[in-house]
């Protein structure tokens, strides 16, 4: 059993516990830290397939900016430390049956299909190779990508300031 | 007992469905918007880690390998759910700032 089996079993040990309990705490902000260590976890399996500069922005996207915004709605949300975020009893009834069924029958196929052996690469530094793809064929793409991130920025600045419609609405009154 | 385990893609399909799994659970029974939001969080992972072991049973260890379209696809993802995560806040901020109450059963204006 070498390191990098190890380090693959503990990822997905890790990766499982986690999302578990991101699942299934009923305290928002305990799931909030265990998506932390979800997100770590799946960080830890880009870089055990070659995928270096996928798992540094991993970290530093995921783990370092979007979970500080998901940390920081949790702490504005009312309540934290009240049970009440998961649903009673009753209304979880049909989201559990339907996701035991999905997983027995996704790892059913998983089992008894014959994917063949990954061919891993020798952990080369995949970032040229990746800026090469950006400016090369993907190049629509990306430039795409950059217009939805403008445009999604002034959408999200536009629907957070509560203020501008008070403000019409006051000038056309006085 | 493990060995081995790396070189197969099993693991790791499982585990995108495992993270598949978990979010549509949180999804449909979480009670705080936020919490939805973590669901989808882990839906888009499991979507990328299945791009980037699909481009690991695909790669050649050759140097010159045209095989990076399950890293730029997964790239991808992490971006779009950057600018997601900012313009789900705002959303929530604002329906919280009318509401006083970010949950998604009792916000229901819009309902047909």
């Amino acid at each position: 059993m070498s390191f990098l089996d190890f380090f693959v079993v503990f990822c997905f040990l890790g990766g499982v516990v986690c999302s578990a309990v991101v699942a299934l705490h009923p305290n928002i902000l305990y799931a909030a830290v265990a998506l932390i260590g979800s997100l770590l976890a799946v960080a830890g399996v880009y870089a055990s397939l070659g995928a270096d500069f996928l798992a540094a922005a991993q970290l530093i996207i995921y783990v370092g900016g979007v979970i500080v915004v998901i940390l920081f709605a949790v702490m504005m949300s009312e309540s934290i430390y009240k049970r009440r975020f998961l649903d009673g009893v009753k209304k979880m009834f049909l989201p559990t049956i339907l996701s035991i069924a999905l997983m027995l029958g996704m790892f059913k196929l998983l089992v008894s299909t014959n994917w063949g052996e990954l061919r891993i690469p020798n952990y080369e530094n995949t970032t040229i190779r990746i800026g090469q793809a950006l400016t090369g064929p993907y190049a629509l793409i990306f430039e795409y990508v950059a217009i939805v991130l403008l445009f999604g920025l002034i959408g999200a600045i536009v629907v957070a300031r509560p203020n501008i419609l008070k403000k019409d609405q006051d000038g056309g009154n006085s | 007992m493990f060995a081995g385990i790396a070189h197969n893609l099993t693991i790791y399909l499982a585990m995108s469905t495992v993270f598949f799994v978990f979010g549509l659970f949180t999804i449909l029974t979480r009670r705080n918007a936020v919490g939805v939001f973590m669901g989808v969080e882990l839906v888009l992972n499991a979507a990328a880690i299945n791009f980037v072991a699909f481009y690991a049973l695909k790669a050649d260890s050759a140097q010159s390998s045209p095989w990076l379209d399950g890293q730029i696809f997964s790239l991808f993802i992490i971006v779009l759910a950057a600018i997601e995560a900012a313009v789900a806040l705002a959303i929530v901020l604002r329906v919280f700032g009318a509401k006083k109450n970010i949950d998604p059963d009792q916000v229901m204006e819009l309902r047909g």
